[in-house]
């Protein structure tokens, strides 16, 4: 216990570099995957037929293969086949490849979620914005979407806190993020050798991160309460 | 109307994949023929940074109070590059995508303490040898008196870091093995009771475990293999003969020796002849 609380001010500032990756990460991804996320979902619902098929065979394939995978791809497909390596070696090169991974990743899985949003308004609304004289954009923007994003609130939680996870496995391209920190004292970083507690300690980060994330989004969802 | 927008919208996606194969397609042909005229040598020059994939292994390459990547071989790699007159970049990789790294020129080159097996040298252009190390097996330290020779380790179950020489020296002997994804978790396996013996690293397990490290209650007792450490580049690289030839000039003038006597592993380095 005692080497523990010797070790701790160093392992802390380490984990807090490591875990402003994460954030970085979680962030970038967040911002880029929103809004791509709903053009995905337009094309999916769309009823020109090849756009549709196109959008949803992007889901497919995104949602099909592994997230690990798809970051291995992203990362090293342009120079082992291309032989241009767009990325480079450095830091700031992993973190685009790792941002450009997610947000393509995590934008099917909104897509899914704001169709089924979309989807889920009752007919009724729709013919009640004809009713009231509504052009078909004043019906989505003023009714549907609106209703939307009351309904896909809770499925979204879930994916945003997965997100804050599944961020660590950026560490298969080297992206130095929080787990990455602590799995380096194992063998020896910072002037501390066979450390195995950071890593576990990583998780409090998380547990943290995702409790503040859950009171904000809840607070979100209560806001949102009086369309029922 | 909105169909006529679908329409475009979906054009435009299907021109811009296009664009992208064509560009895409261009670059390579540009980049083979450039290839065909341009060594690994002139294409690290005129970049002018010799990037090296790395790990953080204490005392090859680690990071000094400044975060500065210092250690034997990083000094050497850092000497290596000015004679090239570039700089050298040290950048952290996964360990498992040395080679994937390497062909994807996302580095140049692997310079941390890498031992070189058939695995290595086959997918490598490698340098000569400059470094001995062998694996030896980790136990802890209150069972150490019964584990003293090969025959007595038969029945232990064994974690070894995956693809590592320490894998191949536990499969050579026939031993009940676990992989890991690191040496490091490999010791954890130890230190947790999960697995009753690790094979790692001298050179590691000189700094890891035993009094005054992370693993106070771990030592290690036999060596199973010895093995040379190498420098490994893109395979059909001339950077590896360049190396050598610095090698040669550093072993003779006595700066690798002073380099390695900085480090403390002076008497594991290779003659360069």
């Amino acid at each position: 216990m005692d080497l523990i609380m010797k070790q701790m001010p160093v392992v802390v500032s380490a984990l807090n570099v490591g875990f402003l990756q994460t954030l970085k990460l979680f962030i970038v991804t967040l911002i880029g995957a929103l809004p791509l996320g709903l053009v995905i979902a337009f094309g999916s619902m769309s009823h020109f037929k090849p756009l549709s098929w196109l959008a949803r065979l992007i889901v497919w394939v995104i949602r099909g293969t592994p997230l690990m995978i798809q970051l291995l791809i992203i990362y090293y497909f342009p120079g082992l086949v291309l032989h241009n390596p767009i990325w480079g070696g450095g830091e700031a090169g992993r973190f685009l490849a790792a941002a450009v991974s997610f947000i393509i990743n995590y934008a099917c899985y909104f897509s899914e979620i704001y169709r089924g949003g979309i989807q889920g308004v009752p007919e009724g609304q729709k013919e009640a914005g004809l009713v009231l004289g509504m052009t078909k954009h004043q019906i989505f923007f003023k009714i549907t979407l609106l209703q939307m994003i009351k309904r896909i609130v809770p499925p979204m939680s879930n994916e945003i806190i997965t997100l804050v996870k599944d961020t660590s496995l950026a560490r298969i391209i080297a992206l130095q993020e929080i787990i990455w920190a602590g799995q380096a004292f194992m063998k020896g970083s910072h002037g501390i050798s066979g450390a195995i507690w950071p890593l576990f300690f990583t998780a409090v980060y998380y547990l943290i991160f995702n409790g503040i994330l859950t009171v904000l989004l809840g607070r979100l969802e209560k806001k949102l309460e009086y369309f029922r | 109307m909105k169909k006529i927008t679908a329409l475009a919208l979906t054009s435009a996606m299907v021109l811009s994949l296009a664009a992208c194969g064509g560009s895409s397609s261009d670059t390579k042909t540009s980049d083979d023929s450039k290839k065909a005229s341009k060594s690994d040598v002139e294409y690290v020059q005129d970049k002018g940074t010799l990037v090296v994939g790395i790990t953080d292994f204490e005392p090859m390459d680690y990071k000094d109070d400044n975060d500065e990547w210092i250690g034997f071989d990083a000094d050497m790699a850092k000497a290596f590059a000015k004679s090239l007159g570039v700089d050298a970049e040290f950048v952290e990789i996964d360990w498992d995508n040395k080679v994937m790294e390497l062909d994807g020129k996302t580095i140049d080159c692997v310079w941390n303490g890498m031992t070189l097996t058939d695995e290595v040298t086959s997918a490598m252009a490698c340098t000569s040898a400059y470094c001995n190390n062998a694996q030896v097996v980790v136990v802890p330290s209150d069972k150490a008196d019964k584990y003293q020779d090969k025959d007595s380790l038969k029945d232990l179950s064994f974690a070894v870091e995956s693809g590592s020489a320490g894998e191949e020296a536990v499969s050579g002997e026939g031993y009940d093995y676990t992989a890991v994804s690191s040496q490091s978790d490999a010791l954890m396996e130890v230190a947790a009771g999960t697995s009753d013996a690790a094979v790692i690293d001298l050179l590691m397990a000189g700094a890891m475990v035993g009094k005054g490290t992370g693993y106070e209650n771990l030592t290690h007792t036999v060596e199973l293999t010895t093995e040379k450490y190498g420098v490994g580049f893109r395979k059909g690289s001339d950077l590896a003969d360049k190396l050598n030839e610095f090698f040669k000039t550093s072993y003779n003038d006595g700066s690798m020796k002073k380099c390695a006597e900085t480090y403390g592993v002076q008497d594991a380095i290779i003659e360069q002849k």
